[in-house]
């Protein structure tokens, strides 16, 4: 039963039904009273001949149940039969029907698998109660929070029911055949009842967990759980050693809860977060703050109580309460992918209006063809309803074989997406066809049946009866309007393909001036990995250096090892730290306007290893230690910025507190080199010696109680085949000559590292090129067909031209100048179209302009070819027609 | 006598070519027509009226009958004639065809 029908009788049940019944009755007693006044007439009394009437008419009831069966009969009747004649006319022409079916799916399938992953990260709420209300507090909508400040903020603001803070923690599991590093966050008492979510087992934390000793509770994921207590449920009460410490598991959370939703999303355990003595700290900003909304207060009222608030702490602390956002929840959530998912969502969508344009230009022609069948039903005595109806369900049976077609390609599709898509895509695991993505396939295909399908059926329904119905009858005149609306479906086809490829073009100019960035080191052959000495032995203080030393020694004399050293934050792949400094000399910056720069901490040939060329000085070197004066390495950026034309060795400077300088010597300016981001502008960064500085070597934090190694393979005695990803094992068999319980995290090449940071772009870079390479290929087949039809129907007025002295070149020339003229209206459409469009996907373009003129040009350029080929090939036939035969035929 | 299905359609159809008129009324001029021949039966009426009206060949309207009663009235629309003209010329062909059937010894 086809759609259509279905939703007609819908309709005529929900609207007529009650209707339809009372006017039955009325008929039927008006039909006994005037039977009964016949028997009156004919000499009956008035009861007798009720009662006659009564029984000649036989039981009323059933008389309405065969009238209810006659109107259901038909309509199901006649819907059945257009469903078979429209399967048997598409079935006569499988060219025509795989033809648009194929279109169909391309566009439904494109929008179903991009609509799948817009439900999953964006429509669909996060899983917690009522995730509306929940806001996150933070600097500049980014940047963490002193613990003093939250502390402040939850005691003073009455805006919010609740309000908790979280820490990244992590934290190493000895046993088992390797050890391992968990990440995890550490969280105040209120975080998860404000969350609004139970625990599967056990409990959450209680306020009292956050005093000093009862903050050695866990509690477990559901991955967690199942992977490494086999889904234990007697695991709550049970202690297991973390850091070398004991931790009770207090309870396991359901399934579907993940936390934090953005940052440290991979968190796996949480450990309750105690502050007391960290009550006054207001510099170390390392907290992300969550709260939920008080019952009626909206979010303006929490901002502007959030506002009053952090201007009066900011005027008792200077430079720490500045510029703290309240930012819903969920727009922290998707909000940097937004953006990449709309533009990818409106290109789909600009796909499947080029699929119905080019469906619908194909219907036109075959309902030009099928003039004479029309005008001989119509003829029998069809009505036009009845022939829109029919055409109707032709479109429709096209669409929905389309959308089931396009839902296999939306699978498929689905599975690229989330296996190419960047890792970063919140939410991205929960992408898949369900339901939803059902109805909206179920939605566009019933739309863009009728869509492509109305204005063919509108057009084929009104023939010319005596004109079709005459053999041959072909005036010049024919066809006028359904030419003008196939130049405008033309015409809008090449527009939407216009901006399509602009898009990607602007894509693909953005990824190459990506792929020209200088990183500042050469990630060729380099391989990278996280140890971490949390609760061995070797995080005692002044052991920890010596067993780094003594690693990378052994390291470098492994085979196929060119160099190695170690960092504490990886470019690219790692944490990022800044550190507020102060140049001798200057004047002291008033709070808050203190200058900072990346902190990187380093062991000696890491600017050797990852080949960041020393512009000045020297490197870090092994006598750069303990009782060395103590020294820097700072970038070209910061040498240029804070000593132009000067020279800056031997100059100082100091980190923390300038009030208290430790001074360090400016001793070698390296290269910029990409820090965090791939994309971002230089700014300024240190790389201080790790045997000075005695945060890392003695600290008790599990912050500095991990390095990541970098280690050059050696590729020159091989010359060729080289992988650095083949030294992994040797190197963890190294960590682990030294100690079987260090836990090894974060094995990549550092080309891994490169392409995941730029992972987005060119993930959106290649769903828009696959779009517009669907959108040209369906333009391309479109101008195809639109100039084969043209030229075929005007087979007597070429022939009779070329009778008259027009030459091939002439005939060739007409064809293709017809063609273009459709081309250039739709790229001027386009490109129009295209100015005003194309600045939405801004944010997503790299160091090329929204408008760039040589995109422009080019994807101009490149249509006009196209159009070119697929219009030469019909133009080619026309010149090869026969005047004489032409002219015999008409 | 019992009726083929299209036999009423036809019937009714060259009932109403007349004018409109209310379901006793059809039923009493298809009687009449045939000079009492069909004896249609609400049964069979009115389901194959309401069928007839889905299918676009009649159109209904309420009015008063003769005796100051409301009923219901049906006319042939343009696609009822155009549909009486067609099965009138089938009919034709039918009864020609099974008459010279018969009678072929």
């Amino acid at each position: 039963m086809s759609v259509l029908s279905r939703t007609s009788s819908l309709v005529r049940n929900l609207l007529r039904r009650k209707h339809v019944e009372a006017d039955l009755d009325e008929e039927l007693r008006g039909y006994v009273a005037l039977l009964a006044q016949e028997k009156i007439r004919d000499g009956m009394n008035a009861d007798d001949a009720r009662r006659a009437a009564l029984i000649e008419a036989g039981g009323m009831e059933r008389v309405k149940d065969d009238v209810r069966d006659a109107r259901a009969g038909l309509l199901l009747e006649t819907t059945a039969q257009d469903v078979r004649y429209g399967l048997r006319m598409l079935a006569r022409s499988p060219g025509f029907t795989t033809a648009a079916v194929l279109a169909l799916a391309l566009g439904i399938g494109a929008n179903s698998a991009l609509f799948s992953v817009v439900d999953a990260v964006l429509l669909r709420p996060l899983a917690y109660r009522d995730p509306g209300r929940l806001v996150v507090l933070l600097h500049n909508g980014r940047n963490p929070v002193a613990p003093a400040n939250f502390l402040d903020w939850r005691a003073q603001a009455h805006a919010f029911e609740r309000m908790g803070a979280a820490e990244a923690w992590s934290a190493n599991v000895v046993g088992g055949d390797r050890p391992e590093q968990l990440r995890g966050l550490r969280l105040t008492s209120d975080v998860l009842p404000l969350l609004g979510v139970q625990p599967l087992l056990g409990r959450t934390f209680l306020p009292r967990d956050e005093e000093a000793g009862h903050d050695h509770e866990i509690i477990l994921s559901y991955g967690l759980w199942r992977r490494s207590f086999g889904a234990d449920p007697s695991v709550v009460g049970r202690m297991i050693a973390l850091d070398g410490e004991p931790y009770a598991v207090i309870g396991v959370m359901p399934k579907e809860f993940q936390f934090a939703p953005f940052w440290a999303t991979h968190a796996e355990l949480w450990a309750p977060l105690p502050l007391a003595d960290r009550a006054t700290d207001r510099g170390d900003n390392t907290l992300r703050v969550f709260a939920r909304l008080a019952p009626g207060v909206t979010l303006a009222q929490a901002r502007a109580e959030i506002a009053t608030i952090t201007a009066r702490l900011e005027r008792e602390f200077p430079g720490t309460n500045g510029g703290v956002t309240v930012t819903p929840l969920k727009d922290k959530v998707v909000g940097d992918v937004r953006p990449t998912l709309l533009v990818l969502l409106g290109a789909a969508g600009f796909v499947l209006l080029i699929a119905c344009a080019n469906v619908a230009h194909m219907l036109l022609a075959r309902s030009a063809a099928r003039q004479k069948e029309v005008a001989v039903r119509t003829a029998l005595g069809a009505s036009r309803s009845r022939m829109i109806r029919q055409f109707l369900t032709e479109s429709l049976i096209l669409a929905l074989a389309g959308g089931v077609a396009g839902l296999a390609l939306a699978a498929i599709a689905l599975h690229a997406l989330v296996a190419l898509g960047p890792g970063n895509i919140p939410r991205v695991n929960t992408v898949g066809l369900d339901s939803n993505v059902l109805a909206f396939m179920m939605l566009v295909s019933l739309l863009t049946g009728i869509g492509f399908g109305l204005a063919p059926a509108l057009q084929a329904s009104a023939p010319d009866l005596t004109g079709a119905l005459k053999d041959g009858a072909r005036g010049p005149s024919d066809g006028v309007h359904r030419n003008r609306m196939r130049s405008v479906l033309m015409t809008s086809e090449f527009a939407l393909a216009v901006v399509l490829l602009i898009g990607a073009g602007l894509m693909i100019r953005s990824v190459l001036a990506m792929q020209r960035v200088d990183p500042g080191f050469n990630p060729e052959n380099l391989l990278t990995m996280t140890v971490s000495v949390t609760g061995s032995a070797e995080a005692e203080p002044h052991h920890r250096a010596i067993f780094f030393q003594q690693l990378l020694h052994k390291v470098q004399s492994l085979p196929g090892v060119q160099s190695a050293s170690a960092i504490n934050h990886l470019p690219l792949a790692g944490d990022l730290w800044g550190y507020h400094f102060h140049v001798e000399g200057r004047p002291i910056p008033r709070p808050g306007e203190a200058p900072d720069a990346t902190y990187r901490v380093v062991f000696p040939g890491y600017f050797r290893t990852m080949r960041i060329p020393i512009l000045r000085g020297r490197g870090i070197t092994e006598q750069d230690n303990r009782n060395a004066p103590a020294v820097v390495v700072i970038n070209q950026w910061m040498a240029d910025r804070w000593w132009p034309g000067e020279d800056p060795i031997g100059k100082r400077i100091t980190l923390g507190d300038p009030e208290h300088p430790v001074w360090l010597t400016v001793a070698g300016v390296s290269k910029n080199d990409v820090q965090h981001d791939w994309v971002a502008p230089p700014s300024e960064e240190i790389f201080l010696p790790y045997l000075q500085t005695a945060e890392y070597m003695d600290g008790s934090s599990s912050h500095v109680s991990y390095m990541t190694l970098v280690v050059r393979a050696d590729c020159a005695p091989s010359g060729h085949a080289c992988d650095p990803a083949a030294l992994a094992p040797a190197i963890r068999g190294a960590v682990w000559s030294f100690d079987r319980s260090l836990p090894v995290s974060d094995v990549q090449t550092m080309e891994q590292a490169v392409a995941r940071s730029t992972a987005e772009p060119r993930f959106t870079l290649l769903v828009l090129a696959a779009f517009a390479g669907v959108a040209l290929f369906l333009a391309a087949v479109g101008i195809y067909g639109v100039m084969s039809y043209s030229v075929s129907r005007r087979t007597h007025e070429i022939g009779l031209r070329m009778a008259l002295g027009a030459d091939r070149g002439d005939v060739l020339r007409r064809v293709v100048g017809q063609a273009m003229m459709l081309t250039l209206m739709g790229s001027a459409v386009g490109l129009a179209g295209a100015l005003l469009l194309t600045r939405l996907m801004s944010g997503l373009l790299y160091r090329v302009h929204s408008t760039d003129p040589l995109t422009f040009v080019a994807v101009a350029f490149l249509l006009a070819c196209v159009a070119l080929v697929a219009s030469y090939v019909p133009a080619r036939r026309a010149t090869r027609i026969d005047p004489v035969e032409a002219l015999r035929q008409a | 006598m019992n009726l083929l299905q299209g036999t009423l359609d036809l019937l009714i159809l060259k009932s109403l070519s007349l004018g409109e008129m209310h379901g006793l009324g059809i039923a009493r001029r298809v009687e009449q027509i045939t000079q009492g021949a069909f004896l249609v039966k609400p049964g069979s009426l009115f389901p194959a009226l309401h069928r007839m009206e889905e299918a676009g060949w009649l159109v209904s309207s309420w009015g008063e009958s003769e005796n100051n009663r409301r009923a219901k009235y049906y006319r042939l629309s343009a696609a009822g004639r155009r549909q009486l003209r067609a099965e009138s010329r089938t009919w034709d062909r039918i009864s020609v065809a099974i008459a010279t059937a018969l009678q072929a010894t």
